[in-house]
């Protein structure tokens, strides 16, 4: 518990906020991509992709999340939080298990428990090792 | 051409894409506000990141995501090492015990 209030409430919101949209986004682009007929011209693949909303879904999400990335990263290390958004990874393969009915074996199981071990070791260390915002 | 081995070459390029991209975003994030350099930064990451996109919607449709996502943890190594180098972040073994346990386990999820 010790290690949860070292770090500043706003750098873990930004940080759970970073993951909820990075599965978001990973989910609607397969989806949309998916959709896209299989052409030859690569312009007939693109007008396909821009006519869907769920595209435009994700561009929007996109920079919501690099906005609040920003602010994340003023305040903490890139090596710290970049490998946090590891735990997208977790919901990702549950979700597209889920929804997409991708099939998780136990080895994937097994992978999410060393993910969810590496995560718990950067997050008990300290946030920020140099400077942060030059104001 | 194999799909998944294409595919795999994708997830490289776009790995090193992202960490470029997220060095940038970081030095834009520290530098002073309204400045040159942050702008500066800000678009060179954003540029990196728009890239990057194309790359993977080309690897979304050769891969399953649930297997493409996960390669792309390679990027953790490459920006745990750029961060260590080029922001001079203090990476303990700690650190590099994490990064190396996410590499461990998200290739364990991308070959499972």
């Amino acid at each position: 518990m010790k290690a949860i209030h070292k770090v500043p409430l706003g750098v873990c919101i930004g940080l759970a906020f970073a993951i909820i949209l990075d599965t978001a986004v990973q989910l609607c682009w397969k989806v949309a991509v998916s959709r896209v007929p299989d052409t030859d011209g690569v312009l007939e693949m693109v007008a396909s992709l821009v006519r869907q909303p769920l595209f435009w879904g994700v561009i929007v999400m996109f920079l919501t999340q690099l906005a609040n990335w920003i602010k994340v990263l003023g305040r903490a290390d890139l090596s710290y939080a970049q490998p946090i958004t590891s735990l997208s990874y977790i919901s990702v393969c549950i979700l597209s298990a889920f929804f997409l009915h991708e099939v998780v074996s136990w080895q994937q199981y097994a992978g999410i428990i060393l993910i969810l071990a590496g995560v718990w070791f950067i997050s008990r260390g300290e946030h920020q090792t140099v400077g942060g915002t030059v104001e | 051409m194999n799909h998944r081995l294409l595919g795999v070459a994708f997830v490289l390029c776009s790995t090193l894409l992202e960490a470029i991209g997220q060095l940038s975003l970081k030095s834009s994030a520290t530098a002073s506000d309204g400045s040159r350099r942050k702008f500066t930064w800000f678009a060179a990451g954003v540029g990196c990141l728009a890239l990057e996109a194309v790359v993977w919607s080309c690897v979304l449709r050769l891969l399953e995501v649930s297997i493409a996502f996960p390669m792309s943890s390679l990027t953790f190594v490459v920006v745990t090492l750029l961060s260590a180098l080029y922001l001079r972040e203090r990476v303990n073994r700690q650190r590099w015990l994490g990064v190396g346990l996410i590499l461990g386990g998200t290739a364990m999820v991308g070959l499972g």
